[in-house]
């Protein structure tokens, strides 16, 4: 959970038995909140392979529900429960099951997380569509304000009693369930073999929907215990998400007996360090950022994972452009920025300069996601971090700071590709955007950086050439962009390109012809960090002013998704998400204010589209003018032409885990 | 009621749009055990999966105890009581071995769990000093004969089986193979799909040989002269 920072800091000097008792619960409180959800999570993961990103979300929207029903609707607590925990949340996890769930193949985890952090961010539109963050929201406390127990002068609330005993029920029941009930054994076992599962006589459909049913009962139920102990807040509930996962971590997402213990630990960590340490200075956003750090530790002490094959997913191939052809659409981009410059005026033209340079930053995902086939989600935190650079660096918009910020850029990568190599896929993901919280808390925040004011960066000022009005930059970054892009459609027709490409289908295979895998890693993660700080400083220097709220980690998913949406393996993609999200505030002005969640609608809902075009827009569209125009206005591409694979109804690869080894 | 515990009458099917199967004519014949010889790629698994459910026919008739089955879901068809063995030997490396016997429950109810274990280790007693440890880390043979005990224990009335000597030592294929001759012996009807066509003829009733998604030759295995020979090349 992320707690407001106001609350993070208050010294304690000398901690008496009875405070160490309180404390104590306190923590086994707030770890039996994080076991429950962490347990969900783990349910939906172990019967469909599936890390539901969404479990916060939905939890944030059950919060609210029963909020709505309790305190709108003036229901008693009992029927306002088993309305939102038996009712309106397996509804919805049966809904998120059926419509999308079903239709991934378990094989593309990249897929997998796109699809689960959409719904993330369709539910927060939602929920700041229906419950506008414009008042506050308190749930009522469970058998009112003075329902508490004193123990050793210290006073324990029933609340915090009720949320141990949930936690250690959800646990024994869900441990009894599992390893003792035909149909807890066959929800196990169908993520196996889904045929095998069916040819046993039981629906694996009916299987995986009750898993996702339960697992959103149990997201629902850590929503309300956390917003009855805390207060409604949208994104702070969204993202319980982060601290389960590091408590169900522990448990390699399969171990209830782990995850609970990791829960717990967090939980009393939590309450440890704000009884004992002296949260000032640097320490003061340190609350926030526990379970971040508890994951690395517990990611950095798992074993790495192996070398994986044959698990590529093969849809579509999309056509490499070749040189003089991305040349030449890098021309038409400037040309058309040249005619539209002109004609743009005040806010919508710094808009559209700030799209272009989110777009240059952007490009560091068809990168890392598109090539690599490596989902992250820190990308906000590398644009912040060369903001700053070129802030520090770039007096007078000297155009050697967006140099430096492009190789600190670099190394900042590199370093980050260390502990990286060990991971993949859904642990990665979850790890930058931990990374991404990380920096927001621990480094823009800081008065030094952003958090104190406003932090103003000089617009970039080339020899000879003012870049000071917004159409002369337009047109520069336009440029930038145009030779960004035709440089990463390089890099992915050389043979960097070609091996990216294939360690994505099969990591043993490029391992054994003798490739040095690591090395490739880390230069990729090099190359797109390095794109993501320069395009942060144009994009600083477009902004001129920015706050630690312009890098926001949650934004980060928001930049993914749309880049998805439009073709993750498309260099267009990246200047179209761009453009979107600069675009989309202006829209909101003109739509009630109950409505203004455009940005959440445009990238969660959008991302849904991948469902049917696996791809992306910008590839559906470009395949299907292609099909259609005659070649000769098409042109010459390099790659080879598109073929539809035909694929036998796969089995998922099935690897004996650990962790179930060792719970069996 | 037909005579026929499966006949498969011009059946076509495909993955996406290459057609695989190009009009298979097949029966096996109410408590007969018939093999099915082939070179890789011919079609014999897709054979079997046109008839267990996990593909669908793009054409012809799949008709299962005279019941036209076509469309039939894999899970209409086991409960109907087609027990198919899957190559690659169709257990759930996850669960336990135990685990694994109690998913037979799922399919029949009254079959009590005690019955089920009892059944399983009077044939396999490996498996019964392993009940607890998980099926992903048993050996192949091991595997293999927890896949078979779905046979056993489930009393099916038809029973497909596929290349369930693959990967095999041939200590273990000889006992798997006395597992299906003591099960053909019980009258259980199957077919039975072998690349390595020795062991499979030994112990079938009928033989068929099918090239490139076609049966070209239907016989007692006897009868099959060199045309197995000619088909199938050294290994038969």
């Amino acid at each position: 959970m992320v707690f407001p920072a106001g609350t993070s800091s208050e010294p304690r000097t000398r901690i008496t038995l009875g405070e160490f008792i309180g404390l104590t619960i306190a923590g086994l409180a707030l770890g039996a909140i994080y076991a429950i959800a962490a347990s969900g999570l783990v349910v939906t993961y172990t019967t469909s392979r599936v890390f539901n990103l969404a479990h916060g979300a939905i939890g944030m929207v059950m919060a609210f529900v029963y909020w709505q029903l309790r305190v709108e609707q003036h229901w008693n607590a009992p029927l306002a429960l088993f309305v939102a925990l038996l009712l309106v949340a397996p509804a919805i996890g049966l809904i998120i099951e059926a419509t999308l769930i079903r239709r991934l193949n378990p094989n593309d985890t990249g897929m997998a997380l796109v699809v689960t952090l959409a719904v993330m961010v369709a539910l927060m539109g939602i929920a700041f569509t229906l419950w506008p963050q414009t008042k506050g929201r308190l749930l009522p406390v469970f058998f009112g304000p003075n329902a508490h127990l004193s123990v050793a002068g210290q006073l324990i609330t029933y609340e915090e009693l009720i949320s141990i005993a949930l936690a250690v029920a959800t646990a024994v029941g869900l441990r009894l369930f599992f390893f003792n009930t035909r149909i807890g054994i066959a929800m196990r076992g169908v993520v196996d073999d889904r045929q095998l599962m069916s040819m046993n006589g039981r629906s694996p459909a009916m299987l995986s929907a009750l898993s996702w049913a339960i697992g959103a009962a149990l997201g629902g139920l850590a929503g309300i215990l956390t917003a009855s102990t805390y207060q409604l807040d949208i994104i702070n509930l969204t993202l319980l998400v982060l601290n389960s996962f590091a408590a169900a971590m522990l448990g390699r997402l399969r171990n209830l007996i782990l995850t609970f213990v990791g829960a717990i630990v967090l939980g009393l960590l939590d309450a440890y360090v704000v009884g004992y340490l002296k949260l000032t200075g640097w320490l003061v956003h340190l609350r926030p950022v526990l379970p971040t750090l508890f994951l690395f530790v517990v990611l950095i002490a798992l074993p790495a994972v192996h070398l994986r094959s044959g698990t590529a997913v093969i849809s579509r191939a999309i056509r490499i452009p070749a040189g003089a052809r991305s040349l030449g659409n890098g021309a038409a981009l400037v040309v058309l920025a040249i005619v539209v410059a002109p004609f743009l005026h005040g806010t919508v033209l710094g808009n559209v300069n700030a799209g272009v340079a989110l777009g240059i930053g952007a490009l560091s995902i068809v990168l890392l996601c598109g090539y690599g086939g490596y989902v992250s989600l820190a990308q906000y935190a590398f644009f912040g971090f060369g903001a700053w650079l070129f802030s520090e660096v770039g007096h007078g918009g000297n155009p050697v700071g967006l140099l430096v910020a492009a190789a600190a850029g670099a190394v900042l990568g590199a370093i980050v590709a260390l502990p990286a190599l060990r991971l993949r896929g859904l642990e990665l993901a979850l790890s930058t955007l931990a990374f991404g919280q990380l920096a927001y808390y621990m480094f823009f925040l800081q008065p030094e950086v952003m958090g104190r004011s406003d932090l103003a960066i000089p617009r970039l000022h080339l020899p000879g050439i003012s870049l000071e009005s917004g159409d002369r930059n337009l047109i520069f970054l336009s440029i930038v962009f145009a030779l960004a892009s035709a440089g990463v459609l390089a890099l992915r027709r050389s043979r960097f390109g070609r091996i990216l490409v294939a360690s994505k289908d099969s990591q043993v295979a490029v391992a054994t012809l003798g490739l040095n895998l690591r090395l490739s890693k880390i230069l990729l993660f090099a190359l797109a960090t390095a794109l993501a700080t320069f395009g942060g400083a144009l994009y600083g220097s477009t902004q001129r002013l920015v706050t630690a709220d312009n890098f926001q980690y949650v934004s980060s998913l928001f930049i993914v998704l749309i880049v998805y949406v439009y073709g993750v393996s498309t260099p267009g993609a990246a200047l179209a998400g761009g453009l979107s999200l600069a675009i989309a505030p202006l829209l909101a002005v003109h739509i009630p204010v109950r409505f203004q969640a455009v940005t959440y609608f445009m990238t969660g809902f959008g991302a849904f589209v991948l469902l049917g075009r696996p791809t992306g827009i910008i590839p559906a569209v470009s395949e299907w003018l292609h099909d259609r125009l005659p070649r000769r206005v098409m042109g010459h591409t390099g790659g080879p032409p598109p073929v539809v694979v035909p694929r036998e109804p796969s089995r998922p690869t099935v690897e004996v885990s650990r962790a179930a080894a060792s719970d069996a | 009621m037909s005579a026929y515990a499966i006949e498969l009458i011009d059946v076509h099917a495909a993955y996406g749009g290459i057609e695989v199967l190009h009009g298979v004519d097949l029966v096996v014949p109410e408590g007969a055990l018939v093999a099915m010889l082939g070179p890789n790629g011919a079609g014999k698994s897709t054979t079997l999966k046109a008839i267990d459910g996990r593909l669908t026919p793009t054409g012809g008739c799949v008709h299962i105890a005279g019941r036209h089955m076509n469309g039939a879901s894999t899970k209409q068809l086991a409960r109907a009581g087609v027990c198919s063995i899957p190559e690659g030997r169709g257990i759930f490396p996850n669960l336990t071995v135990e685990e694994n016997l109690r998913m037979l429950t799922q399919l029949h109810a009254d079959l009590p769990m005690s019955e089920v274990a009892e059944r399983t280790y009077a044939r396999f007693p490996i498996l019964g000093q392993r009940h607890t440890q998980l099926a992903g880390t048993l050996s192949g043979g091991e595997q293999q004969m927890l896949a078979m005990s779905r046979a056993l224990v489930s009393d099916p009335s038809v029973l497909l089986v596929d290349e369930p000597s693959m990967g095999l030592a041939p200590r273990i294929v000889a006992e798997v193979y006395d597992v299906l001759r003591q099960l053909a012996a019980e009258g259980i009807t199957m077919l039975l799909v072998e690349q390595f066509a020795q062991m499979a003829l030994s112990i079938a009733d009928y033989a068929a040989v099918m090239i490139q998604g076609q049966i070209v030759t239907f016989a007692e295995p006897a009868d099959l002269g060199d045309v197995a020979g000619a088909y199938l090349g050294a290994s038969a």
